[in-house]
């Protein structure tokens, strides 16, 4: 380290700097309050309604609690309760088995998308269907696909989950599988292994934890998922939400919403602990930034 | 004035810190303090300040009491005692000034501190604690960008800038190579001297102890085993605090 | 598979018997493989209406085919919506959401009860689909941009807040220690102590937010919350598939430029 200074005679030191100008600072503030006003101007709000979240917000909420304070093992309350959990169970279906179709097709997407497994041009061509997929929402692929093929109901409800998660898992296997280790495939390849096998124990065998804790995450995202399809009509809770909104039935809706809530928390719970135990097992890590890919 | 009457502290996992204390430190004396890695010399010094709480025993700064300040006047005490760290702790990602203000926080309304909007008076005592330690043609640079050396300096005008009766420093110089030791050591005994702040520092290298410490005291397991100047301290006190031979590890400079 | 161990020489010493596999992760695997047989049954899965009405989808995917393209300027002002939408949403929920991180993290919340009730209420926040908050909203304050807003905050709240509050927690404690011994109040340690070092990270959850909130326009229009996905929904509903083509693949467009621009803003950052 040079010596920048002479202790002594510190009142005889260098002078002091200028402070730097805050210009810079205060013009990224006004573009950010010009960009946040010019969007609540151009949002076409009625800002002025916003009261009614207050007046109208606290008499619904009154009898959404009236609905789960009934004794639930009283009609009509034990049907509310009944019929929430069913379709809740529904959409936890539709995503749990959504996310093994997306996960199994994701698989050799994963492959053929890693640079350090497929040649170039194979890469390039493979990234680009995927983030394809990835920037169609699974309502458009349900609309579009999946309802004139399957009609109304959960099947389709599955499949343009288990097509949507595709984009999401493939991307995120691709990049779990160039961050191994290159050490053991070198092995493999040394002793004269054949590529398939090659592929199965060098490469899958490192990342296989990493890549089954992104797929217990996007099956959490997918119940949250799996509820917006119901509103066209492709089943689970979603759909019973949509009817219910329609007709305004505070009550049951008191109850659905809290059916959703618990079993959500519960599902996450038992997800996140699995995920917890096989990536700690692992000793591999996942990022916040990952998480908030993997949802993308 | 740092006064400890039988203090005693038990970390929640049992483990004893300090064993029963008795000390008096004198306005602007420069204490410092030896001994192996838990020994209880880290302890001490964050007990003085209430970031470790006193299990039992009384502990006086400038007649205020630590042992049983609410959480206001903890602040209250804290906001006159100066600390200083190994890794130095400073804010990276901000300015010098800004981290040297941080000091200042105490005495800064809340919205003020929000916006970073400091007054002229924050941003003089800021400059006069930098040019205290000669580091005042860094006051706009990014914390990162200085050296481990420069980044201490920093930092001991972090805690000048809080117009300290009293100033602790935890290793300060243990993250440093020889040279840049001696100078931030040369810096903590010049502000002593000039300011009159009562110095507690903590060191594990007896030549530094020897050569700055007006008192040293020597402690292990918790409990004050030497207490004198730093001429009285010869090899065979510090092999006793430390309760073995003395190795090269032991001094900073290599040995003549 | 070929997965035998080739054996060269004679073993001197007794070959160790192959260890049994983990009983945890055979008993998951097995209820894994239950679990979806019995989610599949229950709904009727069957992916045999794929070859039997594949003719259906075909007709609908040849309209889909000749996107009317004009249509997407045509219907300008529900694009800035839905992006003004995005941008309103993604400022306050983003906003409200740093405010909530600090909450929910046992470094900056030094009050026990308030950090387990703000958890609790952010894990309850996030577990309702964005869909159930522009229901909510549009009985509230009626069909129109302000709900799909109100819906996005809330939706916003709980991301942004789960994403910092971990970034938060994973800190260099050094400064805290420093500003602690300093006596700082909680709000100035928060800002000068955590801000700055969580800064970078928060920017990026920032336009994922922001990212996540143009994706969501869709559901949000659908569902009555204004912006291009509520055309969607006209459109679908008389059958213009060619016209929900060329959104669709207009908004797709659209997503690619917003994710191009926070990559750059992202490396802009750090």
């Amino acid at each position: 380290m040079s010596a920048v200074t002479k202790p002594a005679a510190a009142s005889a030191a260098p002078t002091r700097p200028a402070e730097p100008s805050k210009a810079k600072a205060t013009l990224t503030w006004i573009a950010l309050v010009v960009i946040f006003g010019g969007a609540a101007w151009l949002s076409n709000a009625k800002w002025s309604e916003i009261t009614d979240v207050f007046t109208e917000g606290w008499r619904y909420l009154g009898l959404m609690g009236e609905g789960l304070f009934q004794n639930p093992f009283t009609e009509p309350w034990s049907g509310y309760w009944t019929l929430a959990f069913e379709r809740m169970m529904e959409s936890v279906y539709m995503a749990w088995v959504g996310t093994m179709i997306g996960a199994v097709i994701s698989i050799p997407f994963g492959f053929l998308a890693a640079r350090n497994v497929a040649r170039p041009v194979t890469v390039q061509i493979t990234r680009a269907f995927l983030n394809l997929i990835r920037a169609i929402p699974e309502l458009v692929f349900a609309i579009i696909i999946m309802l004139p093929v399957f009609g109304f109901g959960p099947v389709a409800g599955t499949v343009a989950l288990g097509v949507g998660a595709v984009g999401t898992l493939g991307k995120l296997t691709a990049e779990a599988l160039e961050g191994i280790d290159p050490g053991p495939v070198e092995a493999a390849r040394a002793s004269g292994a054949k590529g398939l096998p090659v592929l199965r124990w060098a490469y899958w065998s490192q990342v296989l934890p990493e890549v089954v804790a992104f797929w217990l995450y996007r099956f959490e995202v997918n119940i949250r998922a799996s509820a917006v399809l119901g509103i066209i009509g492709a089943g689970g809770v979603g759909q019973l939400l949509g009817q219910l909104f329609g007709q305004r039935e505070w009550e049951q809706i008191g109850i659905t919403l809290a059916v959703v809530i618990v079993v959500t928390l519960i599902v996450d719970a038992i997800s996140g602990a699995i995920r917890h135990r096989i990536i700690a097992g692992s000793g591999q890590h996942v990022s916040s930034k990952e998480k908030a890919e993997a949802s993308l | 004035m740092i006064e400890l009457k039988d203090v005693t502290v038990r970390y929640p996992n049992g483990v004893v810190g300090l064993d029963g204390v008795n000390l008096t430190i004198p306005d602007g004396e420069f204490v410092v303090v030896v001994g192996l890695s838990g020994a209880g010399k880290s302890t001490l010094i964050r007990t003085i300040n209430g970031l470790v709480p006193v299990t039992s025993g009384s502990l006086l700064v400038d007649g205020m009491d630590v042992a049983s300040a609410s959480k206001k006047e903890m602040r209250a005490i804290r906001s006159k005692i100066g600390m200083i760290f190994q890794s130095f702790n400073l804010v990276k990602r901000t300015s010098v000034m800004n981290n040297v203000i941080m000091g200042q926080l105490h005495d800064i309304p809340s919205w003020r501190a929000m916006l970073g909007a400091w007054s002229k008076e924050e941003k003089e005592k800021g400059y006069q604690a930098l040019e205290r330690v000669g580091i005042v043609e860094k006051t706009w640079t990014r914390a990162s960008e200085l050296s481990g050396g420069q980044q201490q300096r920093v930092a001991i005008a972090r805690a000048l800038a809080q117009d300290p009766s009293v100033m602790l420093a935890d290793e300060p110089v243990a993250s440093l190579d020889p040279p840049t030791a001696q100078m931030v050591m040369k810096d903590l005994q010049r502000i002593n001297r000039e300011l009159n702040i009562t110095t507690l520092v903590n060191l594990h290298f007896l030549d530094l102890a020897r050569q700055f410490g007006d008192r040293v005291i020597g402690m292990r397991a918790g409990q004050v085993v030497f207490d004198g100047t730093g001429a009285e301290a010869d090899d065979a006190v510090f092999e006793k605090i430390y309760g073995r031979s003395l190795t090269a590890d032991d001094t900073l400079a290599e040995p003549a | 598979m070929t997965s035998q161990v080739t054996t060269a020489s004679a073993p001197v010493t007794p070959r160790p018997k192959k260890p049994a596999p983990s009983i945890p992760v055979i008993v998951g695997l097995v209820l894994a493989a239950v679990f979806t047989w019995w989610a599949g049954h229950s709904m009727g899965f069957s992916l045999r209406p794929l070859i039997e009405n594949w003719s259906n989808g075909w007709v609908v995917i040849e309209q889909f085919l000749s996107p009317n393209w004009p249509f997407i300027w045509r219907v300008w002002d529900a694009w800035v919506e839905t992006i003004a939408i995005a941008i309103v949403a993604t400022f306050i929920g983003a906003g409200l959401g740093l405010l909530f991180s600090f909450m929910a993290s046992r470094v900056t919340n030094r009050s026990g009860w308030l950090y387990r009730a703000t958890r609790w209420f952010l894990s309850v926040l996030r577990s309702l689909p964005d869909i159930a908050y522009v229901l909510i909203f549009v009985a509230l304050v009626g069909v129109g941009s302000l709900a799909g807003i109100l819906a996005l905050i809330l939706f916003n709240i709980g991301i942004a807040a789960k994403l910092t509050s971990e970034t938060i927690d994973a800190i260099d404690r050094g400064p805290l220690e420093a500003v602690d011994a300093a006596g700082s109040g909680t709000w100035s340690r928060a800002r000068w102590a955590v801000l700055p070092q969580i800064l970078p990270n928060y920017l990026s959850y920032f336009l994922y937010v922001f990212e996540l909130n143009i994706r969501s326009s869709v559901v949000i229009g659908i569902a009555g919350g204004g912006g291009i996905g509520q055309v969607i929904n006209v459109q679908f509903s008389r059958f213009a598939y060619e016209n929900v083509s060329a959104i669709v693949v207009a908004l797709f467009v659209v997503v690619l430029l917003i994710d191009q621009l926070s990559q750059y803003l992202r490396r802009r950052f750090v």
